[in-house]
């Protein structure tokens, strides 16, 4: 630690690449927190978790029974917990039932406003969003949905457009503007209910969604229908589509450009190499070769032709990485892909996950330091190393399957929470070691006096 | 009231992080463009040397700088990148000597992830692209098109995520990039790609390399007939090609830098992390490469870069030591070395740490800096204003004025030097063994005061007393002549030139007597209405010995007068306000511009423009050099003239860019001074001072003065210690050859003379992190306490350290007590007669108590928890104000009655420190890992407990540099009656050699100084288009915004150096006079 430090204050060591490895280093140690506490003011499942964008300091849970509360992750609400034990962290505030704008049933989904804390939104099976002043706790706008609210999402990056995208039991996904309070988007595509929802990190204007049908669309909100719909069988091995070949051995490449086109052609040229996937390939450059040509003729009625799927069953959870180049989804076939949002290409990852929940949607996490995945696994949540799909690391704490995780990438802690209607704290190792030597210098205290 | 900060930069980067050569300038003319992060210099390669052509501050911190020549240009167009994702193409234009943007954009991505092993910038051989790696995963291609100009940038996805380096080839029919990077497995591998214009995408190369050496981490591309690239590995170097494949072993070495000798690319020089500076052949035979030979050519300071100019001259940048132009001889000198030193470049960088220390004792502060690395090492004295080293002296009491004379006229040297007492007038000359000894001049009078003596032309010399002046030769040393006042009256002040004599007896009478062959003849006599206190005729005019004009200082009116010689008619006549009389007036011509200086009694200085011709007076200004009445005379160094102001606090006042700076020397109280051009003593002066008179020799004339203090290794921690007159150093030895690579050391210096008095080893593996000077209550000895860590390779945050307390005895370090601990010492503080130390995670006290035995000891009182890491600590009275490593600042206070520490107040941003410091009770100033400087706001009135709790940020700002350390202090001399001396100033140090002042203004001031610097945005424009606004405001990771409360210095003083027609158009927006705004602004430049 000294020699790194040492290192950046000589310059030798760059600023950012001193933090990021001190990061990745923190997170390889992630251990549950014999520090913090909260205290879950839920007598439900905790459905969703989020840490606000602005500060990354207020944490806001939704749960089954109807509530949604906001902790604060920074300042323990019992002073006394200063003192080395564990600090008790009460959640600041809380809306459930008995709110008078409290929400009937299971609330799905809470998000914050990206853009300061002072608004949340939350989603509940009671069909209503509702749009929350923090400051007074009050619901200042509500949606009514067409049916149970599975998901919300807002834009990070959005400066132009305040919309929450909604996943819900109908096959519609519909996008609430806070500004009107009016919905301003119906998305048609999905065949079933859509039970997650994520918008990209690199363009404010594109909406990833994965519905109940086991379909993964990708919108241009600016554009009429979907652009694209993942399917899994359209393959790349690696973080890139195959690099082309040397143009000299080309001929046979650009015959048979005419007929696919742009970046389809690579894919099947890789179905080929890869062995098992070859009768499969096929089938993907037929319906490659569709998307391709129904994008050009018509981009809004797609859905009719394309039935891809991106996992076999529903799509439960969908997480874009922080740099914008991925998207990880989750499936009811207990599966986690990687998918490329560039050319659209599932990577071929193999994550070991074994079970996941299919009957909820969860929500995966995700750092960059090192590039890990947090996934729900029953009642683990397991760390996956995002290009070896290995399990680098493991919590087990839950008592009953887990919903959510959420990492807070400015503490580099982990909140998890699960049908155990706790929420609980992964935070880097050392603080054990930390106690020890308070204890010790207690002790030590303690004999100076007696002397 | 210490929100409202000021930005200055005292010493601009010096650390150069790149370089090139090329034909930039003209297509004749070689130029080495020199970048120091945020500077760019241009320097012209002559037969003398190197010239410097332009310097000029770049908005961004440069990540790359490459020249290039796109089809049908004749001259290179400079490329440059910066860390803010920001580029720019720059030409020279011969015109106006200035630098034009031929293209500038923006290359951010809302996708990927900034690379972690720094942004990688680079020109196709041909110029058909631009290649950039900013991001992991992406490669950015900006085309040239067919006219050179730059089109739409697009991404290419990368494969390889952990690059290290990536290079076009030369001779590819198709661009074509090498990229070294690193898979999965730590394994090290080249691959090519071609980049296909029309597809925007790469096709496969020719051909790849896996599998190299685990060290290699730069790419050489080699250029035609050859081609290929070079890998330069730690433990072998490759050549390797699409059909060819050669590698040597070298010497376990990191290779930093290298440079290209020769156009066709056969030899390259390699620059390592030791200094060693290798010459790398690559044997050939037509377009056959046969083999690889490396040699060992010399060492130099540890480069970051190397550019090889002409004629076996090479420029080594360094950013851990001086930089340095060398030449390659043919042969190798007694020590086997290749390399001769022609010129060294002080770089100050990296700053770790510093202590700002008065070693003279006259109310100045001077920075001792920890810089360099490794074995490049050094402290560094760093003082504003002008040294003199003194070469002799005599004591000689009572000296009323002191004039040196030459034996003839055209003598090149001076010969006697005539000090005059209250009742006599001694004469001394240089004897043969260079000695100083009485001799007279027979036609002189000793027996009393002489007012003024001077050479006079026809080998004659002057002297004037209060009853007479003297005309003698030079040669025969007799009287010539003689001139006595009339009866009744006594001459006061008299002053004299080669020709002329002017002086004024009791009751108004001047007279003015030109001096011939062998006569002196009264010209004219005036009669003033009040006593005469001053005057001057010195020559500013094209005749050196002949003045058309005379300055007059007069009593009772306090005015100024000029009168036109040798009619003694008045010209000018200037009140001077206020009821101290003028003491001193001096004619003088500094840079071309004649200006009339008038001193008054209490230490003012006035300074006019004067117009010769017409007499007029303009551009009054007024400053405030000490507290004494003040003596000015002129003095000459390097062909400039300059002029000493003699007072308790002595200054130079020289011209620079056309306008007067006052610099002060570091001598207190000099009575007189003159010139005293000697054979012994070459450009010296003869100073009188308390009591002897010293012969000197002046530093360069300029701002800041930097003495270098080599110590081999490297510095890491230092402060001073008043009672024992020393320094103590914590420093780390590179050992090549031992065990253990690394010894650290306590050393202790001489503050005087720096020399090493003590040394104490550390253990092994123990570090030393922190150092401080202080003493304990009940207990009348200074400490140096030294704070240790011991870094085991197997842990990652070290658990036991120690705290050493020494105490200096007979110029030795004494160990006097240790205390162990558990975690490293990151920072120890005095904090009410007890020992703060900051381990870990964790703050601790401990007091200094006594053993039965008599002995003392450390003993831990209370401590406090909650921090991730306690990396940065200052105190102020009860309170202690932490900077952690990734959670910015907390406030903590120790409750006394309690005996305890606690939390008070943070701020609850994530921000990664680097330093912190307190400006008042209530406000903090923090530094950060994203180069930022932000000031938080304790608010302890507050009505909820969520607010005490919880610091403001009340002010933000991007500096681009990296702070290592904040402290309290001063570079210069604070008058207690001038207007700056109110304002606190804090000193800063960074990693590029930048020390910067931020001072903290009065809120109308700065008001009025940010409608200043919004009006100079508009008037100034960036270098490349970029703008200043966006350069500094505050960014990290998760947002940016505007800098508030926070002003550029640099910017705001650059008003002095604008025309006068764009001073007019800011003064015209600002609705203030051009003169007003001068005046604020020169304050301003003298805080630092």
């Amino acid at each position: 630690m000294w020699q790194a430090i040492q290192a950046r204050e000589t310059g030798r060591t760059p600023s950012n690449s001193f933090a990021n490895r001190l990061k990745s280093r923190r997170i390889s140690s992630l251990q549950l927190s014999n520090r913090k506490d909260f205290v879950s003011p839920h007598r439900g499942s905790v459905n969703s978790l989020q840490v606000d964008l602005t500060e990354g300091r207020y944490l806001l849970s939704g749960a089954s029974d109807g509530s949604a509360a906001v902790f604060d992750t920074q300042r323990a609400t019992d002073s006394e917990a200063s003192s080395g034990l564990i600090a008790k962290h009460k959640c600041v505030f809380s809306v459930d039932k008995g709110h008078e704008h409290g929400h009937k049933f299971a609330v799905s989904s809470a998000v914050w406003y990206p853009i300061d804390t002072g608004l949340f939104v939350t989603g509940s099976f009671d069909h209503l969003i509702k749009v929350w002043d923090t400051n007074t706790a009050q619901a200042v706008v509500d949606f009514k949905m067409p049916g149970k609210v599975y998901r919300t999402a807002m834009s990070s990056l959005a400066m132009s457009h305040t919309l929450i995208a909604a996943g819900t039991e109908d096959v519609q996904v519909r996008l609430c503007d806070i500004a009107s309070g009016a919905f301003s988007h119906t998305l048609s595509g999905h065949r079933d209910g859509v039970m997650s929802v994520e918008w990209s990190t690199s363009s404010e204007w594109v909406l990833y969604t994965g519905g109940c049908d086991g379909a993964i669309r990708f919108w241009d909100i600016r554009r009429a229908g979907c652009f694209r719909v993942l399917d899994q069988l359209v393959t790349q091995l690696g973080v890139r589509p195959p690099i082309l070949k040397h143009t000299a051995v080309n001929s046979k490449v650009s015959a048979e450009k005419s007929s696919s086109g742009g970046k389809n052609r690579l894919k099947n040229q890789h179905g080929k190499h890869t062995g098992s996937q070859n009768m499969k390939g096929s089938s993907s450059t037929k319906a490659s070769v569709e998307k391709s040509r129904q994008k050009r003729l018509h981009p809004g009625m797609l859905s009719t032709l394309d039935r891809a799927t991106a996992h076999y069953g529903v799509v439960t959870g969908l997480k874009a990485t922080n740099d914008g180049m991925y998207l990880l989804s989750a499936g009811s076939d207990s599966r986690i892909r990687l998918w490329d949002t560039q050319s659209g290409c599932n990577t071929l990852l193999n994550f070991e996950t074994g079970r996941l929940q299919t009957s909820k949607a969860i929500q995966l996490a995700t750092s960059d330091d090192p590039a890990l995945v947090f996934v729900p696994c029953m009642k683990t949540v397991k760390a996956f190393g995002m290009w070896s799909g290995r399990t680098t690391l493991m919590f087990r704490g839950h008592y009953e399957s887990v919903n959510t995780c959420c990492f807070n990438s400015t503490d580099q802690e982990l909140y998890t929470s699960g049908a155990d209607r706790q929420i609980l704290v992964w935070s880097p190792g050392g603080s054990v070691e930390d106690e020890m030597v308070q204890n010790e210098e207690v002790t030590e205290d303690k004999d100076n006096w007696s002397d | 009231m210490s929100v409202w900060n000021y930005v200055v930069t005292a010493q601009k980067p010096t650390s150069v992080t790149h370089s090139c050569v090329g034909n930039f300038t003209s297509p004749q003319e070689l130029n080495l463009i020199v970048a120091k992060c945020t500077r760019i210099e241009i320097h012209l390669l002559t037969p003398q040397g190197l010239e410097a052509i332009l310097d000029v501050p770049l908005y961004g911190r440069i990540a790359t700088l490459e020249l290039f020549r796109p089809h049908g240009e004749a001259q290179d167009l400079l490329f440059i990148a910066t860390e803010g994702y920001k580029f720019c193409v720059l030409q020279w234009d011969s015109e106006s000597s200035e630098l034009i943007t031929r293209a500038m954009g923006d290359v951010a991505d809302r996708i990927g992830r900034q690379t972690d092993n720094g942004q990688i910038g680079i020109i196709d051989p041909d110029c058909r692209f631009i290649g950039l790696h900013l991001y992991d995963g992406l490669f950015k291609v900006i085309p040239f098109d067919n006219k050179g100009q730059l089109k739409e940038a697009y991404n290419i996805r990368l494969e390889e995520l952990q690059v290290l380096d990536i290079k076009f080839l030369y001779g590819c029919a198709k661009p074509t990039i090498a990229v070294l990077y690193q898979d999965n497995k730590d394994a090290r591998h080249v691959k090519t790609y071609e980049v296909s214009q029309k597809e925007k995408d790469f096709v496969e190369g020719p051909w790849s390399q896996n599998n190299l050496d685990n060290g290699a981490d730069l790419l050489i591309p080699v250029p035609s007939p050859l081609c290929g690239v070079l890998i330069i590995g730690e433990e072998t170097i490759v050549y390797c090609s699409a059909n060819a494949l050669k590698a040597i072993p070298i010497r376990s070495s990191i290779t930093k830098a290298y440079g290209r000798v020769d156009v066709d690319g056969s030899r390259y020089l390699l620059g390592d992390h030791a200094g060693l500076i290798h010459l790398l052949v690559i044997t050939h035979e037509k377009e056959k490469v046969t083999g690889l030979k490396m040699e060992l050519l010399g060492e130099t300071s540890i480069a970051s870069t190397i550019s090889y100019l002409d004629n076996a001259v090479v420029f080594i940048g360094s950013s851990y030591g001086d930089s340095q132009l060398i030449k390659l001889n043919m042969q190798p000198d007694a020590s086997g070395s290749y390399v001769e030193i022609i010129e060294k470049y002080v770089n100050l960088g990296p700053i770790v740490d510093f202590c700002v220390v008065d070693l003279e004792r006259q109310g100045q502060g001077q920075v001792v800096t920890c810089s360099g690395a490794y074995k490049d090492g050094s402290l560094r004295i760093v003082r504003n204003g002008i040294g003199i080293n003194e070469q002799a002296s005599v004591e000689l009491p009572g000296i009323k004025g002191i004039w040196s004379l030459k034996s003839s006229i055209d003598d090149a040297f001076d010969t006697f030097l005539v000090v005059s007492f209250i009742s006599e007038t001694r004469i001394l000359a240089m004897n043969i063994e260079d000695e100083l000894e009485d001799t007279e001049i027979e036609g002189f009078l000793s027996q009393v005061q002489t007012l003024f003596c001077h050479d006079a032309v026809y080998n004659q010399l002057v002297q004037i007393t209060s009853n007479s002046v003297r005309l003698v030769s030079s040669t025969t040393r007799q009287l010539r002549n003689k001139w006595d006042a009339p009866a009744g009256f006594t001459v006061n002040v008299a002053t004299a030139n080669a020709s002329q004599v002017l002086l004024a007896t009791g009751g108004g009478h001047l007279v003015y007597i030109e001096i011939g062959d062998g006569t002196l003849t009264e010209v004219k006599h005036a009669q003033l209405e009040y006593e005469v206190s001053c005057l001057d005729i010195n020559p500013t005019g094209d005749n050196p010995n002949y003045s058309q004009l005379a300055a007059v200082g007069m009593w009772t009116d306090i005015s100024v007068r000029i009168f036109v010689l040798p009619d003694l008619t008045l010209f000018t006549k200037e009140q001077l306000g206020g009821e101290i009389i003028p003491r001193s007036v001096l004619l003088c011509a500094l840079e071309g511009i004649s200006y009339l200086l008038c001193a008054l009694g209490d230490g003012h200085l006035l300074n006019f423009q004067l117009d010769t011709s017409t007499g007029e007076l303009r551009d009054r200004k007024k400053v405030s050099l000490g507290t004494q009445p003040i003596t000015l005379r002129t003095f000459s160094s390097k062909s400039a003239t300059h002029v000493f102001a003699a007072s308790d606090r002595p200054s130079v006042i020289y011209s620079n860019n056309k306008k007067l700076i006052y610099s002060n020397v570091n001598l207190k109280e000099v009575s007189h001074m003159c010139p005293f051009n000697s054979g012994a003593f070459p450009d010296s002066l003869a100073i009188a001072r308390e009591g002897e008179l010293t012969i000197g020799t002046i530093d360069e004339i300029q701002k800041l003065h930097i003495r270098t203090i080599p110590i081999g290794e490297h510095a890491r921690r230092i402060c001073h210690q008043e009672q024992t007159r020393t320094f103590a150093i914590c420093s780390l030895r590179n050992q090549p050859s031992a065990e253990e690579s690394e010894m650290h050391f306590v050393r202790l210096l001489d503050d005087r003379d720096f020399e090493f008095l003590a040394t104490y080893p550390l253990d092994a593996f123990e570090y030393g992190c922190s150092i401080l000077s202080c003493s304990f209550t009940d207990d009348k000895n200074v400490y140096y306490c030294v704070g240790t860590s011991y870094v085991l390779p197997e842990e990652n945050e070290p658990t036991k350290g120690r705290i050493l307390v020494f105490v200096v005895e007979e110029g030795k370090l004494q160990l006097v007590a240790e205390k162990e601990t558990k975690g490293s010492v990151y920072s120890l503080n005095a904090f009410n007669g007890k020992l703060l130390a900051a381990i870990n995670q964790k703050i601790q006290l401990y007091k200094w108590t006594l053993r039965d035995d008599g002995t003392r000891e450390l003993q831990s009182e209370c401590g406090h928890h909650g921090h991730i890491l306690a990396l940065y600590v200052q105190t102020r009275g009860d309170f202690i104000v932490v900077g952690d490593l990734m959670k910015s600042i907390s406030l903590l206070i120790y409750k006394h009655e309690e005996g305890a520490i606690e939390e008070i107040a943070r701020d609850y941003n994530a921000s990664w420190m680097t330093a912190v410091g307190i400006l008042d009770d209530d406000t903090y100033l923090g530094a950060d890992n994203c180069y930022n400087l932000f000031t938080v706001k304790r608010h302890s009135e507050a009505a909820t407990d969520e607010e005490r709790c919880r610091m403001e940020v009340v002010g933000e700002y991007h500096i681009g540099e990296f702070v290592n350390r904040f402290r309290h202090g001063s570079l210069v001399t604070r008058l207690p009656d001038s207007e700056t001396s109110q304002i606190p100033t804090m000193i800063f140090g960074t990693v590029n050699g930048v020390i910067g002042v931020m001072a903290s203004l009065p809120q109308e001031q700065y008001a009025f100084l940010e409608k200043l610097q919004t009006s100079m945005r508009k008037v100034i424009k960036g270098v490349g288009g970029l703008s200043h606004e966006q350069w500094r405001s505050f960014k990290n990771e998760k947002r940016s915004a505007d800098a508030r409360s926070f002003l550029d210095g640099d910017l705001i003083e650059s008003f002095m150096d604008l025309s006068r027609r764009k001073m007019e158009e800011i003064s015209k927006g600002m609705d203030v006079q051009v003169e007003e705004l001068y005046k604020r602004v020169e304050e301003l430049t003298r805080l630092h």
